[in-house]
């Protein structure tokens, strides 16, 4: 039976592409886009994470200190809670069975393709109400190929729908085994210029554009959503929108192309995993700059302004 | 027959801190002393993990000449990683992957081939537990600490903070004026996460209003009383210094909470926004919450100023020169005498050498009996203490 590395699976989406949705969230990304809201996706194994305010302390419990072979937990006088030095963890997990109280967990587990798709079912009446079903995310979904495609699969067998949310930062074999599965793809387009989307993403775009442009011909039956998360001062410009739908529209498989406004959560996240949020005083794209952008989209698809709202 | 001389490599692991070159400086005359050669490593460990970025093949040679035309408060020569992580080093793989390699033990083998036989490193609280792993590799390391905070544990005194310090004191003093002058309450945010040394020792030396630190939970009703009085009494401006690790209470008056949105959470599980721990605060947001409530409580106008990040820019003051000079010449004594994996620590008057693990996995915060509390409260300044009322 094949299994991969799952972090999370989310009951009742709504943003995900058609319908309620269950999003199962795979571990592992191949960009570093310094905006990312799920840190806790980028590693592709398992990892520790720390949330402080449920530590009993050392008083009361301790277990964590006497089990950590690199002594990196540790306590300071002044605070009963035991602090982690990132710097010495090695991800090892030992410490997270001891903690009764789940202050030390791990993000990401390794699971088969039936425990998934069993409790992905259990939501099936939901689906066929509003027309939803299974989105694979992540982290990028594609780089784990053998699961994913086991996972799409399995849900059709199962009569459910299938989307998956992509960054297409992978070999194209990957992406042609596991798309002859997916009903509705849902692909960022983050930056127009190959050095920016280096500089904000960690990786040129070359490899994506031409990922994108074969899948739009090679899947014509295959529905594509085209997607960029709005960063003020980075890619909230009308150049990089029209670039965008210059890029897509020749296409007529995909069907729209929505604008995700960057939002300011996910930093506690970085917290919990040691890490370093860069972007603390970046602000969300305004109502009005949002506004502005969709507007030259929907006229490039030949529809009213304000048709919806993402 | 002539002996090669030994090589020594110095480098900056940590944020940048006014006067590095003092250390550079202290390395260089000290190794020239002691017979040794010295070469600078660029960007922490950079230099060494990625030649081909560096037309110089990113080691610098520093021979004494060249600290002739340094000058403590110039541009730092060197270049410093915030992070100097070789166990974790972020590159594009074959496949235009973006991932975290291990490569310390290419960093080892380079340092070998480069014919290195130690390394200072001028460190911050993260790098100092870099460096004791680098250590159990055999690496051989002989660490200066430095720090703006002075949280660095087993020492009495890091390497900028005193430049940092004597900033603080500057402005704080220019805010204090302009309150006055304002007849507002001027709430400043320095650095301190943990530790509340610059909030207090600027604090006390321009006889502020109130110091919060990051030791000691606050209680606004204790401060806005004091503040009303003294406005009542006719001085109508007021200076409260806030380290940016301070919180409220857990009973006392609460900062107001950021408004859920309902945006799509981009695309994160947990990211619904309705928690209060998944929204991201701002820089400053401390100041900002101290003034909000302080104007409330007070019923008198309030501003906040965040001085944050400044505080590393500018030149050193005379004892971070001494200073520098002095952690750089004993570093340079310590790895000549063959110590390794160990801090040179100031403890007037004397400098000694500390095991790594002395250093780490601790910080140093201010004691709650100790002098500069006394010396604070004998001020009449408030730190956010419940007062008791008879």
């Amino acid at each position: 039976m094949i299994s991969g590395r799952v972090l999370n699976i989310q009951h009742f989406c709504t943003h995900d592409g058609p319908g309620i949705r269950t999003t199962v969230f795979l571990k592992g990304c191949s960009l570093r886009c310094k905006w990312c809201s799920n840190p806790e996706s980028i590693h592709p194994k398992p990892e520790l994470a720390y949330n402080p305010s449920k530590c009993i302390g050392k008083n009361e419990c301790g277990l964590c200190l006497k089990e950590c072979p690199e002594s990196a937990i540790f306590t300071v006088d002044s605070d009963a809670r035991v602090g982690i030095n990132w710097d010495l963890c090695t991800n090892c997990g030992k410490c997270v069975p001891v903690c009764p109280s789940i202050a030390l967990y791990q993000f990401g587990r390794e699971m088969t393709v039936d425990e998934v798709l069993d409790e992905v079912e259990q939501d099936s009446s939901f689906y066929h109400e509003s027309g939803g079903g299974l989105t694979l995310s992540g982290g990028e979904c594609q780089l784990q190929p053998e699961f994913s495609a086991a996972l799409l699969e399995g849900a059709h067998q199962r009569g459910i729908n299938t989307a998956i949310e992509t960054a297409s930062n992978v070999p194209w074999a990957f992406m042609e085994r596991i798309l002859p599965h997916v009903d509705t793809v849902l692909h960022d387009i983050k930056l127009t210029d190959p050095q920016r989307h280096k500089k904000w993403t960690g990786a040129d775009n070359t490899r994506i554009r031409e990922n994108l442009k074969r899948a739009y011909e090679t899947f014509p039956e295959k529905t594509f959503i085209a997607r960029t998360p709005i960063i003020p001062g980075v890619n909230d410009d009308e150049e990089h929108i029209r670039a965008t739908l210059e890029f897509i529209r020749p296409h007529k498989n995909v069907i729209d192309y929505e604008l995700l406004p960057y939002m300011r959560f996910g930093e506690s996240k970085y917290g919990f995993l040691g890490r370093v949020y860069e972007m603390q005083d970046f602000d969300p794209p305004t109502a009005e700059s949002l506004a502005r952008l969709r507007a030259i989209i929907d006229a490039a698809f030949g529809r009213e302004s304000g048709h919806k709202s993402s | 027959m002539t002996t090669q001389k030994k090589r020594l490599a110095v480098n900056v692991g940590g944020g940048f801190v006014p006067g590095l070159n003092a250390v550079l400086t202290g390395v260089v005359l000290a190794a020239k002393e002691l017979g040794w050669e010295v070469v600078g490593i660029r960007d922490g460990f950079d230099g060494l993990l990625f030649p081909e970025r560096y037309s110089d093949g990113g080691l610098l040679q520093l021979a004494p000449q060249i600290v002739e035309n340094f000058s403590a408060g110039g541009s730092p020569i060197l270049g410093n990683a915030t992070r100097t992580d070789p166990f974790r080093v972020r590159q594009v793989n074959a496949e235009n992957m973006v991932e975290e390699v291990d490569r310390s033990g290419d960093l080892i083998a380079r340092i070998a081939a480069e014919k290195i036989d130690a390394i200072v490193s001028v460190a911050g609280p993260r790098a100092l537990s870099i460096l004791l792993r680098l250590h159990r590799q055999g690496l051989l390391t002989v660490c200066v600490p430095t720090s703006v905070e002075n949280d660095v544990a087993a020492t009495q005194l890091s390497f900028g903070f005193n430049s940092a310090l004597s900033f603080t004191v500057d402005m704080l003093e220019r805010v204090r004026q302009a309150a006055q002058a304002a007849q507002k309450i001027g709430v400043v945010e320095v650095l301190g996460e943990h530790a509340g040394w610059l909030a207090l020792q600027a604090g006390i030396a321009v006889c502020a209003d109130a110091v919060l630190i990051p030791e000691i939970p606050y209680d606004l009703h204790a401060i806005a009383a004091r503040l009303r009085h003294k406005i009542d009494t006719g001085q109508a401006g007021g200076l409260v210094v806030v380290a940016e690790g301070a919180t409220p209470r857990e009973d006392a008056l609460q900062p107001a909470a950021v408004a859920a949105d309902s945006f799509k959470a981009s695309l994160s599980p947990g990211s619904t926004g309705r928690e209060r721990s998944h929204v991201i605060d701002r820089s400053g947001l401390v100041a900002k919450a101290v003034a909000l409530e302080l104007q409330r409580w007070t019923d008198h106008a309030t501003y906040s100023l965040v001085l944050g990040e400044l505080v590393k820019g500018g030149p050193p003051t005379a004892v971070d020169r001494q200073l520098g000079l002095a952690y750089g010449a004993g570093a340079v004594r310590g790895v000549h005498a063959g110590f390794s994996g160990v801090m040179v620590s100031f403890q007037p008057p004397d400098l000694a050498f500390v095991p790594l693990t002395e250093a780490i996995n601790q910080t140093r915060t201010v004691p709650a009996d100790g002098m500069f509390m006394k010396v604070a409260r004998s001020l009449g300044i408030s730190l956010g203490e419940r007062e008791v009322r008879s």
